[in-house]
Formats: structure tokens, sequence, C-alpha cells
């Protein structure tokens, strides 16, 4: 049964005519097709074709003879196919091959394979969402560059590749063997399949040789170089041995000139005039010439630091970089059928650049997921070939890899447990309960005084209670006299006096609720000049730092003064000046009594200040348990995930162990007698036995 | 034991009347200290201010030490001198500080001081150069003697050190 009358027209004629600019001629048939492949579903695609069989099987005369119409329709086509664009052309011609086919299915097998037909190619086309993204890709490798291996696959888009068609067996007896029917030759010619795809395997360095270079280094008196012989020779042994495996894909290594000259006369941007400038041709004789002296990497001159007179090696050596890099370039020959071996038709697919330190740069990057690259061919043919490269390297056995591994890890352990052997597990120790003070600390400088010719005496003061310092220890330190000089406004003095202090805290008396006290520093500015006139500057303490961690103190002086014009000319001219007898008056002094201290008739006058820089260290035993506690409770809460419960815990636990220390000390602070074996008092003391044994007094 | 690395370097200095300056430097441990890698002294190049006053020097410091104990933290000395273009050192400063003892980065500004003559000296510096230098040096770092000097006031050695403690908090130190 003929369907074709009674199809509507589909809107698949439609788009083909506003995508081909009206190339596309829809026919009544055509549009039958068209119709049943938009269903798409394979059921109904089956449904389809079995309307199609039937339909081909009444009216296969009639098929045959629309054939060179068709023919002669899809000539029409393909001229229109290559030029319009690849994405939309993959699209239509996905829908113009399945229609293609279907409207000569030939047979049942030929219809049968319509499903997978048009899968196949439906994934052609699926994967023809060609990449554009040719930027290069950094790859690092520790493994030796030689294990490099990729995988080239190169293919012609043309139009008989949408519209391939393999001849279909024969099923019927009285339908016309359509094996016999090819695809006459399309416009573009028609080629042998092996011409169209490629596949080649490189190594890295791996020499391929191009058409042109095997007519061309068959020829003696072209070969120049060395290098040229060599390959000379190569290219004579593969042909005596049938020939070389590659057709279009070659490649040029290292030492090819090729190598050189497109890295000197690459072109960056669309300038006519663009030419290689100063810095390229100095990159460029340096990459050149490091083909011939690898080795060379820009050392370190180590006798004289300066060079006045630089070589000119040196200069190229050291203004430009000097990694040496490996280059190679996979090729593809792409002209016509025939005319292989022009090279305006070499075209570069992939560049790959590997350095000494295993940095591997592939340009454009390895295909994997990405759709296929495509180079448009120029001239008066424009074709369109797509490639894929892919990564083919053998990984390294999975053994192989562990024992390396394990190598590692026993290198890397016994490096460090000779470090952790040289350095040692001691440490001195502080006294359990001692808190102890390490201060390092420098008189730096003093400023904004009167006169000239300064020293500082300073000294510690530490707290009458629960404090104490090694008997060794010097608290108190004179600098040097210094003569000031000018630092913008004020005049300075610098010292840079060390002193170290260190004193221990011992928290004997628990109850005190009092917060400790903390050692305080107090200093006296001095000025004792050339006829020994001496007077005093200024009077300072400050109360040393209770945080660990480096502090820089700024202490300001003030100086006793008396009223009148007397005591002040006195100390101008002879010297000597009001003194405090005690220094700690400056803060509480150590007679003080009472709760309220006045220093009502005391006058004085602000001098300049004092620069202290102290660093504290804090040592001692409590800060390691608190910290190993920390760290444990913060384990045991992460696997429990409680965040919030991880203070009140932690204090809870604190609490429980002041308690039991203090159970444990209470304990044994009791007579020995009272406590039994069991550690506690036997109830026999505590209360009379009943009937026997109450005549006896209860053994205590 | 515990580690202390000290990475930094010596930037420059600044405050200087004379130009064309260089920088002696050295770190003094104490006994329970040992030196695991770095060297602990070493001398800068000689630079002349261009613009300002800062002569720069960026000399790298970089020390590894192992302690048993928290007595004789660091010190680093300095000695600046001056070379005039005849090729003849004179000293411009003395200068002195502790190494941090906090981890983290820290600027210092070290200030340093000459020792003075008799009026003589210092005119005969002045003119011709030269002046009176400490004995031992190791006055600079230790403050027992120092009364005894008379000393000028010179320029300021800027530094920037870094600090990284090691296993200190397995010993109950806070720092």
């Amino acid at each position: 049964m003929s369907l074709t009358c009674q199809v509507p027209w589909p809107p698949v004629a439609s788009r083909g005519v506003t995508l081909l600019g009206g190339a596309f001629i829809p026919s009544a048939k055509n549009l039958y097709l068209g119709r049943a492949q938009r269903k798409g579903s394979e059921g109904l695609w089956l449904g389809g074709e079995a309307q199609v069989q039937q339909e081909t099987a009444c009216d296969s005369r009639q098929t045959c003879e629309e054939t060179p119409e068709r023919q002669g329709w899809a000539d029409a086509i393909s001229p229109a196919l290559s030029e319009a664009d690849p994405h939309l052309l993959a699209f239509q011609a996905s829908e113009l091959g399945i229609s293609e086919e279907g409207s000569c299915p030939g047979k049942g097998n030929g219809a049968a394979r319509f499903p997978a037909q048009s899968r196949r190619d439906a994934a052609v086309m699926a994967e023809a969402v060609w990449s554009t993204d040719t930027g290069e890709a950094v790859y690092r490798s520790r493994d030796p560059v030689r294990n490099l291996r990729l995988r080239v696959h190169l293919q012609r888009i043309t139009s008989s590749n949408f519209l391939h068609y393999q001849p279909a067996a024969q099923l019927g007896k009285d339908l016309i063997d359509l094996a016999t029917f090819r695809p006459p030759p399309t416009a573009s010619g028609h080629r042998p399949d092996e011409d169209e795809e490629e596949e080649v395997v490189i190594g890295w360095q791996e020499k391929l040789f191009s058409q042109f270079e095997v007519d061309l280094y068959q020829n003696e008196a072209a070969c120049q170089s060395p290098l040229d012989h060599q390959y000379r020779q190569e290219i004579l042994k593969l042909e005596n041995s049938g020939g070389r495996k590659n057709r279009r894909i070659f490649t040029y290594t290292d030492s090819d000139r090729y190598t050189n000259l497109e890295e000197h006369c690459q072109k960056m941007t669309t300038a006519a005039s663009e030419v290689p400038s100063f810095l390229v041709e100095r990159m460029a004789n340096v990459r050149r010439r490091r083909q011939d002296r690898r080795g060379m990497e820009g050392g370190i001159l180590k006798s004289r630091i300066v060079t006045w007179e630089p070589s000119e090696e040196f200069i190229r050596n050291s203004h430009v970089i000097n990694t040496p890099l490996q280059t190679m370039y996979i090729m593809a020959d792409l002209g016509p059928y025939g005319k292989l071996g022009y090279k305006k038709y070499e075209h570069v697919l992939c560049t790959l650049k590997v350095d000494s330190n295993g940095v591997i740069t592939v340009k454009p990057d390895f295909t994997g997921l990405k759709g296929p690259y495509r180079i448009e061919t120029e001239g008066e043919k424009q074709e369109l070939w797509k490639y894929t490269i892919d990564n083919v390297s053998s990984l390294a056995q999975p053994e192989e890899e562990e024992r390396e591994q394990r190598v590692f890890k026993d290198l890397y352990g016994r490096h460090k447990e000779y470090l952790n052997s040289l350095v040692g597990t001691d440490f001195e120790m502080t006294v359990p309960g001692a808190l102890r003070l390490f201060v390092n600390g420098e008189v730096v400088s003093a400023q904004g005084y009167e006169y000239d010719n300064l020293y500082v005496h300073f000294f510690v003061e530490l707290p009458t209670s629960n404090w104490s310092s090694p008997a060794f220890q010097q608290l108190s330190g004179i600098t040097q006299t210094c003569v000031t000089k000018s630092l913008g406004m004020d005049k300075v003095a610098y010292f840079s006096y060390p002193f170290t202090f260190e004193a221990s805290f011992l928290h004997e008396d628990e109850s005190a609720d009092a917060l400790p006290e903390w050692p305080v520093l107090y200093c006296e500015v001095l000025s004792l000049d050339f006829w020994q006139r001496y007077r005093v500057e200024g009077y300072g303490a400050v109360v040393l730092p209770a945080t660990p961690g480096s502090h820089t103190l700024t202490v300001s002086t003030w100086r006793p003064m008396e009223l009148g014009t007397v005591a002040e000319l006195r100390r101008f001219f002879i010297g000597g000046s009001l003194e405090l007898e005690d220094i700690s008056y400056v803060r509480i002094p150590g007679t003080f009594k009472g709760e309220r201290l006045s220093r009502f008739g005391l006058r004085t006058e602000t001098t300049g200040s004092v620069t202290f820089r102290l660093h504290c260290l804090q040592q001692s035993r409590a800060f390691m348990e608190s910290s190993s506690l920390r760290k444990r409770m913060r384990s045991v809460l992460d696997r429990l995930e409680g965040f919030s419960q991880q203070s009140s815990i932690h204090s809870v636990l604190e609490a429980f162990r002041r308690a039991r220390r203090r159970m444990q000390e209470a304990r044994e602070r009791l007579p020995q007698g009272l406590v039994g074996p069991s550690g506690a008092r036997s109830p026999s003391s505590l209360q009379p036995r009943p009937s026997v044994q109450e005549d006896k007094p209860s053994a205590i | 034991m515990a580690e202390v690395h000290v990475i930094g370097q010596i930037l420059g200095a600044t405050g200087f009347s004379e130009s064309s300056l260089f920088c002696k430097w050295g770190i003094h441990t104490g006994a329970a200290w040992k030196l695991l890698s770095g060297v602990r002294e070493g001398q800068t190049q000689v630079d002349t201010p261009q613009v300002g006053d800062m002569a720069y020097w960026s000399h790298p410091i970089d020390l590894h030490f192992a302690t048993k104990g928290l007595q004789g933290w660091p010190r680093l000395h300095l000695q600046v001198w001056s070379q005039d273009s005849f090729g003849r050192c004179q000293l411009a400063g003395y200068g002195f500080c502790h190494v941090p003892s906090s981890p983290g980065t820290h600027q210092l500004d070290c200030p340093t001081w000459r020792p003075l003559g008799s009026w003589r000296e210092q005119l005969a510096r002045a003119f011709v150069g030269g002046g009176p230098q400490l004995l031992h040096g190791d006055a600079i770092y230790s403050g027992a003697d120092r009364y005894r000097l008379h000393t000028a006031a010179g320029g300021t050695v800027h530094l920037e050190l870094g600090l990284l403690l090691r296993h200190f908090d397995r010993y109950g130190v806070e720092c």
C-alpha cells in the first residue's frame, strides 16, 4: 500500500528549506520517510519500517525508479552540505541520511538494519558536537616520558560519511538485488575507506615520515645534515620492508628543522607586519642550542659573584628562560587524495612539549569526553576533518606502584627517624604545681629626656608571696651611658641592653581567691655627663605582662621636683637633684600598710619614656595536662559529634578531677590507724557490736 | 626536645649617617641549644641607599635549633660597618635583639650604638675615620660590663623574623 498521498506535509521539509537555503527539493516520498524518521523511537521505527517494508515490497519497482532521481538529488545536496555549517550539517544530514536509507531500504534486512544504522549514525552525529576548546593542558608525571603513547584518530567528514550506505543482503528472490548498487562517486570524489580514516599510535619522539619527506629524502642530493642522511637510511629501510604504516599522520620531532622554524616564526596576531622581536630571537637561539648542550642549565658561578663583562652565552643563559624543553609535533597531511606530499596541506594536529621536570604540555588537550577537534581545509574544495587524541600510555602495574610507594615510605620514615634522633626527647620540666615565668628582654631606648648621656638602671621586684627565683639570678642591671641623637622632634638614646629573667610561682595557698601578683619592673633613668654631673631624669615602673608572647612596653617616667628655682638652678649647674629613697614608691611602697595610698605633697615633673621589649614564656605542668585533655576530649566528642557539650563536660571532668585530688590529699593527711586496709573506717569503731562482743572494746 | 625554626631576613638599616653599609650578624645561644641546620653567623653585602635613607640587604636567616630547656634563648647580635671608596671599614654601630619567643612573623627594629672615645678621637673619626671598637664582641649580647661604656646612638637595623616552634606544648610551655 502506498501511503504517500495521505501523508501531510511534515515540518521536516520546511526545516530542510530553511537550512539549506532551498537546495532541498522535497518530494512526496521523502516527506513520508522524513515523518517516519522523526518519530525517533525504535518501536515506532520498526512500525514505520514495517510499513516501509510493505511498501517497498510492493513498490520495489517504483522505488528503484525513484533512485536515479534521488541520486541526482543527493548530488545536488552534497555541495550544499559541505558549505553549510557543520552543526546544522550534521543534524540535517542525519535526517537526510536516514531518510536516504529509508528511501532505498532494499530488503527486510536493510529495514532491520535501520535502527542499527540509524543509531550508529546518530551516535556519529551526536559525537560530532565539535570541541572548539583547543587550549593547552599541562600534565605532570614522574614517570619517564618515553612511556608516553598517544593515539590519534583522523577522519574526514564528507557527504559520503553521512550518507554511508552498506549494501544489503538479498532476502527475497523477486526483489532486485541492491547489493550491486553502490552510491556512485559524489562530486567530491569517491575514496576508499582507508584514505578517509586513519588511526596511529605514536610514542614520544617517534618519527613518522610524511609523504613529502619520503619523496624528499629518497633523493640523495637533498640530504645535507647527518640527520637527513639518517632519515634517508630509515626511509629506504622502510620502503624495503613494505612501506610505512602511516599515510596522512606524521610527526616532527625535536631535531627537525620544522620545530625551530615554527618556534621562531610563529605568529601570534593577525597583524601582517608581525616580525619576531628581539626577545623571540634570543629565546629561539637558546632553544636551538639547547639541543646541542642539554646538560647545561643556568649554573651559578661559584668563584666570582659579579661578572662585569658577560659573554653572549652568559646573556643567553641568564636573561631568558632556559629550561630545556623537548617539543614534538603531530601533523597531518590533508591534501586531496592522490596528492599527498605537498607542504601546503600540512596541518598541526597536536603539539607536545616536555621539560626536564616532568611537565608535559599538550595542545590541544586529549579528547576525552569532549567531542573531536576539527580542521577545515582551505582551497578550492573546503573539507572538514575531525580528529581525536587519546592518551593510551600503559599505566604502571599496581604491584610496581605499590613497591615504589613502599620504597618512598621507607626512605622518608628513615629520614624522619634520623631527624628525631638528632633532636632527642629531653626537656627540663618544672616542679608539679609551679608556674615558671621566663622573660627575655631588652632595654631598647630612652627618649624625650632633657639631658644627654643617659643610662637606665632597672630591676625586677618579685611579689613577696608565692614567688621565687633561682639563686644565681640577677634581677637588676645598668645599661651603658649613651649620648643621644635627634630623631624627629625627640632626642633618643639607644641601649639594646639584653637581660633574661626567670621566676617560679608556686600556688601553695589554694583557698585564696586573690589573683596572683605579678612581678614588677622598675626603672630609673639617670644622666651622667663629662663633668660628672649626676642627675635623676625619671622613675617609672611597669608590671610584667601576664600573657606569653612578645610585648613592647613604653614606660613613662617622672621625676620629683622642688618648688622654687634654687633646686632647678642647682640641678642645672652642679647636678644632683631630689631622689627617691625607695624606688618602689613609684608603685606601692614596700612599707605601705593600709587601704588608701596618698601621695599628697609629692611634686613631680613628667619626663620622657623608656622602651622595653619583652618576650615572655610560661611553663607549667598544668598546661600539659589541660592541652592533652582538651585534645582527648576533642577527639572523643568529634566522634560523638557533641560540639556544644564540649565545654560543660570538660568542666565537669575538671571538677571531678579536682575533687578526687582533694580526697586523696585528705586521705593522706589522716592518721594511718584510722584508715583500714580497704581504705574506709571499719564499722566496728563506729558502732558497738551487738550481742556477743559487747564487753570487748572494739579494736581500733 | 623542642625545636625552633628561625626563618627571616635582615631587611636593611636606616638612620645611619654613613652610607655604603654592611652588617655582620650572628646568633648566640645557650648551652642547652643545638644547631641542627643553618649558618649561625654571616655578613651581608655592602649597600648604598639610593632613594631615601634605607640601605637594603635582604639577607636571609634560616636556622633550625633543638633545645633541652628555655635558658639561653637565641640572641641576635649585629655589627654595622661602613665601607668607603678606599675600601676602609669603619664601625657604625653595634646592635642586639633577642629572637622572639612567640610563633609567627615579627618585625623587629634593632637600634644600634657605637662606643665613643675622647673628643680628640671623635674629631679624628670625623675627619680621618676609624674610632674605638669593642675588644670583645660578646659585650654586645651580654650586659655585664656595659656600664663601663660611653656610647653614642647609631641607626636602626630592621629585621623580619618568622618563628616556628615545635613540641613546646608537650613540655607545658606556653609561648
